[in-house]
Formats: structure tokens, C-alpha cells, sequence
């Protein structure tokens, strides 16, 4: 998902729940402290495990150092939390992705994913998951200094990019995004699904209209 | 014999005799209990009306100059949403079979049955067979038997479509990620022209050590004995539920055929959504 100047934007497809399941306990994006947040792709599980001790990292790394984790620095503790489950008998490796973002106490933003070997890597806008290849492509062709000049605009990036795969429309998306020194806040996308569509069929009409001049 | 304390020893003779009959009766409960077995494993072909009368008449088999047989959830999902949906395809029978994975009792008909063949109403002689149930390795060759036996096999041409999960294809080269799912195909020596060895295939040809298994097996094999021109597209895919994106990569493969059979450009959405729904709802192991 993209980074902007001042935002980083997670977008996720929601999982479908069945009608008597609670879907609020069917989260996909979660936060590890008040400047780090987390999505992932793969056993639910597994996930919830590498969240619990990259949550009690973080609060242990605030009471020893007195500063907050970097966000270079928790997904390194993960990755390597990851690593060594690879290379230990009698354990398999943690089956999920999970893409890392937030903003470092510079005010930097920050986007890392990790996979199950333990590697980590920092991204400008990525995707993970089920159709991630489509997702990335589509965000390497439109991911521009304009595309991301403005919050809005990363936002809708995020939306269109999504939009590619997602089966249900904007109805199945959830976004979160989290802001230089505020917490992670989940964001209303109906009005911008409606107005990416809109502009969708303008983009269509003026099309059409060359076609026949 | 004389034993190493010098007492004679009588030894048994070690020649085998050969006296099946004896052992080939068994005893009548066994019988009875393998007669029960096997016909309740035997796979039964239910037709529709007219096409039951026409292959009841003795000599005649159905005309068929087109088979393409789907198996597995995201190959038939694909001919759901992609070219069954419109009006021009009838249901003209179906295959009901029992055996321990099979969830309901057989003889199952309509839209819900695990093996269920549709015959397009502009070209009679086209027929698609959708196999969403697993069919196990004793009635494999039973099944294939009994349906190539309603079909005229001159001229006739097998396009089969199935699943598989990457984890299962061996390769020297790493596999990534970007590049699944993706199609190869396998062919019967009777194809000529149409294949993979053709510059217009579709996908590359299976490579060694990569096998297909199950009913696609039975199917080739059965065409290679009796040359009938087939070909099996196997699409490796990471996903075990039906996918849109799954789907989409069994398109070239129709795309070729589209004299015989229409293919839809977009898919179809409300079918599609019913299709990936039902699958996600069922499994809260992944997310």
C-alpha cells in the first residue's frame, strides 16, 4: 500500500464471514504500538502469535530505551523471529506475510514487508496476498509524485489499486491510515469508491466521444 | 534331514501347488458384502429424455464433436461464470456416484450435483462436463468408460481443464510467486497441429517430472489407447478455493475453441460473487 509524505494507507479486501460470525473479529490490520501498524496475508494463527510478541517488543523496547521502536527496527525483531523459525528442528516457518508501517520519530514514513523466510525489505507501495502480482502491477504504473502528492490522493490510489481485484467492489474494502503522530484511524471509503467511479465513467465518456470524432 | 545332533528330521516340502480353485471360493458373506460394495460404487449415467431414448435405441451413440471436461472447483467455476451462465446451454445429464468423500447420497440431479454434462443448443454436438466431486481411483476408469461409450468417437476432439495446487509442481527453477497461477498442458499422440509442439499452443507442454493424476489421467489414457485426439490443461494455481484470477488463466485455452464455443469477455459478476463467497465463508484458517 502507498506512501505519501504524510500518510502511509493500508488497504485490505475483507475477508467474507459467515452470518453468525462477528466480522469485527475478522481483522486483517492491526496496531503494534501508537506509530506502527501491521497487515498480513496467511494463517490466521500464525499471525496472531507474531502480533503478540511484536507488541510486547515494542512496549519492552519504550521501557528500556525510552523511545519508540523504530519502524525499521520492530520489523527486523519479526523478521528475525521469522528466520529462526526456519532454521529450528521441529518448528515450520510462521505462515504470513505482513506488510510494517509507520512513521519513524524523524516524522519518516515507513513501508516494509516481511515474508516466512525472514527476509524484510522497505517498499514505497506493495501489496501481499491473494492477487498481489495484479495489485503491484497496477501500482507501479500509476504510483507517480502526483498520484501521492496529497492524503486524498494516496487514499484513492490505494482504493483504485484494490479496486483491480477486488470481487465484490468497494463494499469488501477496508483502509486504514495512519498519520505523522496521530493513531491509526480505519477511514470511510464509500463517498471515495463513488467518486473514483464517477470519475471512471468520465474517463470512459471522453473516450468514447475521441473515438467517434 | 540330519540335525546337527544326528536325529532324522522330516522336512516339508516347499513346492508350491497349484490348487487355485480352493482358494479362490470365498466364503459366500465376503461374496455378498464385495457384490454390495461394488454396486454401490458403481457410477451411474442419468440422461435427459430425448438424449436417454437416443442412446437407448441400441447402435446409437450421442454425436460429439467437442468434449471439454472441467474438474475441479475453479475449472468448472470458470465454464460457470465465463460460458454456461447464458441461455444457450442445456443440462442434458448427469453422473451420480458414491464413495467416502462424496457428501450427499447419489443420484443427486440439478445444479448442486458433483458431475453434471451440458450440451449447447446452437452446436448439439458440443458437450461440457463439470466435475466438482472427487471421483475415486476404482471408478475412474468405470466413468470413463461408460461416458465414452454414449459418445461417437469419430472426429471427436477432448479438451480437458484441471486444478492443481503449485506446491505440487517440481521444477529446477524457482517458482515465484508473480508467476502463479499458470497453464501446461499434455496431450494424446492423436493431436497433431494443435498442441503444445505447435507455435499456436496456449501454454507450454508439462514438463518431466510433473504427472496428471485422477480423472484427467483416466481420460488421456483412455484416448491414447482409442486416438482420439485430447488434451489436458492443468492449471497450477495457489489459491484452493474458487478465484477470479485462477479462472482467468484457463481463458487462452477457450479463446481457441471460440468457433465452437462462445466465450464471455468479462466474467460473470453475480455468479462469480456466489461462487468465491460460499468458498471464503467456509474457512477462517487463512485470512
Amino acid at each position: 500500500m502507498p506512501i505519501c509524505k504524510d500518510i502511509v494507507v493500508l488497504g485490505v479486501e475483507k475477508k467474507s464471514v459467515a452470518k453468525l460470525q462477528e466480522e469485527r473479529t475478522v481483522r486483517k490490520i492491526c496496531a503494534l504500538d501508537e506509530h506502527v501498524c501491521m497487515a498480513f496475508a496467511g494463517l490466521t494463527a500464525d499471525a496472531r502469535i507474531v502480533i503478540n510478541r511484536a507488541r510486547v517488543e515494542c512496549q519492552s523496547h519504550r521501557l528500556t530505551v525510552e523511545d519508540p521502536v523504530t519502524v525499521e527496527y520492530i520489523t527486523r525483531y519479526i523478521a528475525t523471529l521469522k528466520q529462526r523459525y526456519t532454521q529450528s528442528n521441529g518448528r515450520r516457518p510462521f505462515g504470513i506475510s505482513a506488510l510494517i508501517v509507520g512513521f519513524d520519530y524523524d516524522g519518516t514514513p515507513r513501508l516494509y514487508q516481511t515474508d516466512p523466510s525472514g527476509t524484510y525489505h522497505a517498499w514505497k507501495a506493495n501489496a501481499i496476498g491473494r492477487s498481489a502480482k495484479t495489485v503491484r502491477e497496477f501500482l507501479e504504473k500509476n504510483y507517480t509524485d502526483e498520484a501521492i502528492a496529497g492524503d486524498n490522493e494516496a487514499i484513492k490510489l490505494a482504493i483504485k489499486a484494490l479496486l483491480e481485484v477486488v470481487q465484490s467492489g468497494g463494499k469488501n474494502i477496508e483502509l486504514a491510515v495512519i498519520r505523522r503522530n496521530q493513531p491509526l484511524k480505519s477511514k470511510e471509503i464509500e463517498t471515495l469508491v463513488a467518486e473514483i467511479e464517477k470519475e471512471k465513467e468520465e474517463e470512459a465518456e471522453k473516450k468514447k466521444q475521441k473515438k467517434s470524432t | 534331514m540330519a540335525t546337527f545332533f544326528g536325529e532324522v528330521v522330516s522336512v516339508y516340502s516347499r513346492a508350491v501347488e497349484e490348487d487355485d480353485e480352493e482358494e479362490l471360493e470365498e466364503p459366500e458373506e465376503d461374496e455378498e458384502i464385495r457384490r454390495e460394495l461394488e454396486e454401490r460404487r458403481e457410477v451411474r449415467l442419468q440422461w435427459s429424455a430425448d438424449v436417454g431414448e437416443m442412446l437407448s435405441s441400441g447402435a446409437a451413440r450421442l454425436p460429439c464433436s467437442h468434449l471439454i471436461l472441467a474438474v475441479g472447483s475453479n475449472a468448472a467455476r470458470f465454464l460457470s461464470v465465463f460460458v454456461l451462465h447464458s441461455a444457450n446451454w442445456d443440462s442434458v445429464g448427469h453422473a451420480a456416484f458414491w464413495n467416502e468423500m462424496t457428501q450427499t447420497a447419489s443420484g443427486q440431479a440439478g445444479p448442486e450435483a458433483g458431475c453434471v454434462f451440458y450440451r449447447n443448443k446452437d452446436s448439439p454436438s458440443v458437450l461440457i462436463c463439470q466435475m466438482t466431486s472427487y471421483i475415486a481411483e476404482d471408478q475412474l476408469f468405470q466413468w470413463t468408460e461408460k461416458v465414452f461409450g454414449c459418445l461417437q468417437q469419430r472426429a471427436l476432439n477432448v479438451t480437458v481443464l484441471c486444478d492443481s495446487p503449485v506446491a505440487e509442481y517440481k521444477s529446477p527453477d524457482y517458482v515465484s510467486s508473480s508467476s502463479v497461477p499458470f497453464l501446461r498442458s499434455l496431450q494424446t499422440s492423436a493431436c497433431s497441429g494443435t498442441g503444445p509442439r505447435s507455435g499456436t499452443a496456449p501454454c507450454p507442454p508439462l514438463e518431466q517430472p510433473n504427472i496428471v493424476t485422477g480423472l484427467p489421467a483416466a481420460v488421456l489414457s483412455y484416448c491414447q489407447v482409442h486416438h482420439i485426439p485430447a488434451i489436458a490443461y492443468q492449471c497450477y494455481s495457489d489459491v484452493i478455493s474458487p478465484d477470479s484470477i485462477t479462472m482467468e488463466t484457463y481463458k487462452p485455452v477457450l479463446t481457441r475453441l471460440g468457433k465452437v464455443i462462445q466465450l464471455e469477455p468479462l466474467p460473470n459478476a453475480d455468479v462469480l460473487r456466489k461462487f468465491v463467497t460460499a468458498a471464503d465463508c467456509r474457512s477462517n484458517l487463512y485470512i
